[in-house]
């Protein structure tokens, strides 16, 4: 099976941010491959180090985008496409699944692999939207991934159970990090890293029009998240601690 | 005239409730800007929904119904949804964000080619754009997003609004969705239903969600006796999904489901910011943690420092005192 995976650079949701006039101060230096798409590398790693096949990842970004395609063939995929941008568009997910769509649509594949959402934003609209532009069948929120006589077999969280769901192939899936550990790379890994080919295009050379890239859902300001009131924190003995707190739920909190 | 076209989506037999804010709110939004106020129901008995729908103020009602929609399958749900547009024309259309919603928003925003934005707390509508609140890194931040797009599509956190009746006679008007195989292409095996516990997370007035902390059957069973004390929900963090120890549907969180009880006891749990994404917005949290620098703490209205299994019997005894 040919995998190709989805993969974005994201910035770090631990580093310390500011909000000033609306807008968000981070440290840009700070990113990382979005968690859920190092997901679907490893899993798409493991099917094929089972089945055959191999693993090639794409990513669109600026030039710093190439660590994030150098972390996922340290893992150990084999190919990288970097799809440049200057890194100041503003793109939302309909514009990379646009971009995304035209890029694959003269590659062979017979499974792409998604992230389920973007760290960042948890959009999770990119995967669906590369799926209906492609025409292929899909499912989304995969929480384990078997291939089963070249079909795709996807254990996908719904929401009151787990759907099992059988795909032909090509076809595509977009990844929760509930289905594995992605591996950390070894020095190994790295080292091969380097050898590994990774083929650089710009937006323009896959003849997307440029004004359809525009994003549709722009965002305008960032504001904190309005903090909660102070509570109350209760240390000392067990007991009565305990039946302090179930009081107050009755008598001033009102919810039991 | 504007249309504000809200899918009401149902699940195991039952209107989701999350549906129904979204509905409510559509409906003041409507009535506010002089638009007009629509549902649809997709299922295999939509009809039988339509009364309970047209409480909350539907002027209109579209209903899709056929076997291809008793289970969820992205397929037949996309080729219905794309069906109904097409009648009802809507300037917008709003969802509850279910993993039934997610499953199907991008694709469909691809189809129609519509503005679309996920997952927002709050929005409005002016005809036009779409204006609205999403947190964003984890929920750190909230960002403030502009939508335009015709139509666009919105879908609600669970818990962003209040119910509102607002009884309505709707007018309800069957659409034919035929589903063929080709349609589909992908094939539903089976569906491994959640196991005991039976309260919907989103719905819960009250959960009692377990992390780390609760690492034996003795530990578990405190869990289950405080939440039917309470009549409350049971969640629980990715340790314990991820451990096995809790089935995957009760994960809480950014992975997992987002949620807004009047009373959130997170025990054992560290306060992880991938956790309180999915909960700080809780009416009244409860946490109890040995660590009294756990992060949980912060946002907890009430901090309980000690260990869980000398801190639940009591707590249960009392709860059972207060509750007769
Ligand atoms: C992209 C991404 C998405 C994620 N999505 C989710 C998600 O949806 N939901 C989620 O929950 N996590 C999610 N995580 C994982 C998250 O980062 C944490 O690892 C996880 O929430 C930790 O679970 P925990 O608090 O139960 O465990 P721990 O962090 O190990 O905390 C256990 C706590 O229990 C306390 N404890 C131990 N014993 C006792 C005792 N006897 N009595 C009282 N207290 C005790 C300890 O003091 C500690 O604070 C995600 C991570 C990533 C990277
Ligand atoms: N810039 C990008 N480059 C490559 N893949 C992307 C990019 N943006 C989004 N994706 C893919 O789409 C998924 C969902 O993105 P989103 O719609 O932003 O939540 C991610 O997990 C990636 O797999």
């Amino acid at each position: 099976m040919k995998f190709i995976v989805s993969i974005k650079m994201v910035p770090d949701v631990y580093a310390p941010f500011q909000i000033k006039d609306g807008e968000l101060l981070m440290d840009g230096d700070r990113t990382v491959l979005n968690a859920y798409d190092a997901s679907a590398v490893e899993e798409a790693l493991v099917l094929t180090e089972k089945h055959g096949g191999d693993v090639e990842v794409v990513c669109i970004g600026s030039a710093k985008a190439s660590e994030t395609i150098r972390k996922a063939l340290a893992m150990g995929a084999a190919k990288g496409y970097h799809i440049q941008t200057n890194g100041d568009e503003t793109y939302d997910s309909s514009s990379y699944a646009q971009i995304l769509a035209s890029f694959l649509s003269d590659k062979e594949y017979d499974i792409l692999s998604f992230g389920k959402q973007s760290q960042d934003t948890d959009s999770g609209l990119t995967g669906g939207m590369v799926a209906q532009l492609l025409n292929l069948p899909y499912a989304t929120n995969a929480v384990g991934l078997e291939i089963e006589d070249n079909k795709l077999v996807v254990k996908r969280q719904g929401d009151s159970g787990q759907e099992m769901i059988e795909l032909p192939t090509p076809c595509l899936v977009t990844c929760s990090n509930d289905m594995n550990e992605p591996r950390i790379p070894n020095l190994k890994g790295i080292m091969a890293s380097k050898r590994k080919p990774v083929e650089s295009l710009s937006v323009s050379d896959l003849g997307v029009d440029a004004t359809a890239l525009e994003a549709v859902s722009k965002v305008t300001s960032y504001e904190p998240v309005p903090a909660r009131a102070a509570g109350k924190k209760f240390e000392g003995e067990p007991e009565e601690i305990a039946r302090e707190v179930a009081q107050l739920l009755d008598t001033e909190a009102n919810v039991l | 005239m504007s249309t504000l076209l809200t899918y009401v989506a149902i699940s195991d037999g039952k209107i989701k409730r999350s549906s129904l804010e979204v509905l409510s709110h559509c409906k003041s939004i409507a009535d506010a800007g002089g638009m007009a106020c629509e549902a649809v129901i997709i299922d295999e008995n939509a009809t039988s929904y339509t009364d309970d729908v047209q409480k909350y103020g539907a002027s209109k009602i579209y209903t899709v119904e056929g076997d291809a929609f008793k289970q969820h399958q992205n397929g037949s749900l996309l080729k219905a949804l794309t069906k109904v547009n097409e009648v009802a024309q809507p300037s917008l259309i709003a969802f509850a964000s279910t993993e039934g919603t997610k499953d199907v928003l991008g694709a469909l925003a691809a189809q129609l080619k519509a503005g679309v934005v996920a997952d927002v707390s709050s929005f409005n509508f002016d005809g036009t754009k779409v204006t609205a609140q999403r947190p964003m890194m984890a929920a750190k931040i909230m960002g403030n997003v502009n939508v335009t797009g015709n139509p666009v599509l919105v879908s609600v956190r669970s818990g962003s609004y209040d119910l509102k009746e607002n009884p309505a006679t709707a007018e309800v008007v069957s659409v034919d969705v035929t589903v063929e195989s080709g349609d589909l292409r992908a094939t539903l095996r089976e569906i491994i239903s959640a196991t005991g516990d039976t309260i919907d997370l989103n719905e819960a007035e009250a959960i009692v969600a377990a992390g780390r902390g609760v690492k034996d059957e003795e530990a578990k069973a405190l869990i289950s006796e405080l939440a039917s004390v309470l009549n409350a929900g049971i969640g629980a963090s990715r340790a314990l999904t991820e451990s096995g120890v809790y089935d995957p549907s009760l994960q809480i969180g950014q992975t997992g489901k987002v949620v807004s009880p009047q009373l959130y006891i997170a025990v054992g749990i560290s306060g992880a910011i991938q956790h309180t994404a999915g909960m700080a917005n809780s009416k009244v949290i409860v946490a109890i943690n040995k660590d009294a620098d756990a992060p949980i703490f912060e946002i907890a209205d009430y901090g309980i420092v000690g260990d869980l299994y000398k801190i639940l019997p009591t707590f249960i005894e009392e709860i059972k005192k207060i509750k007769n």
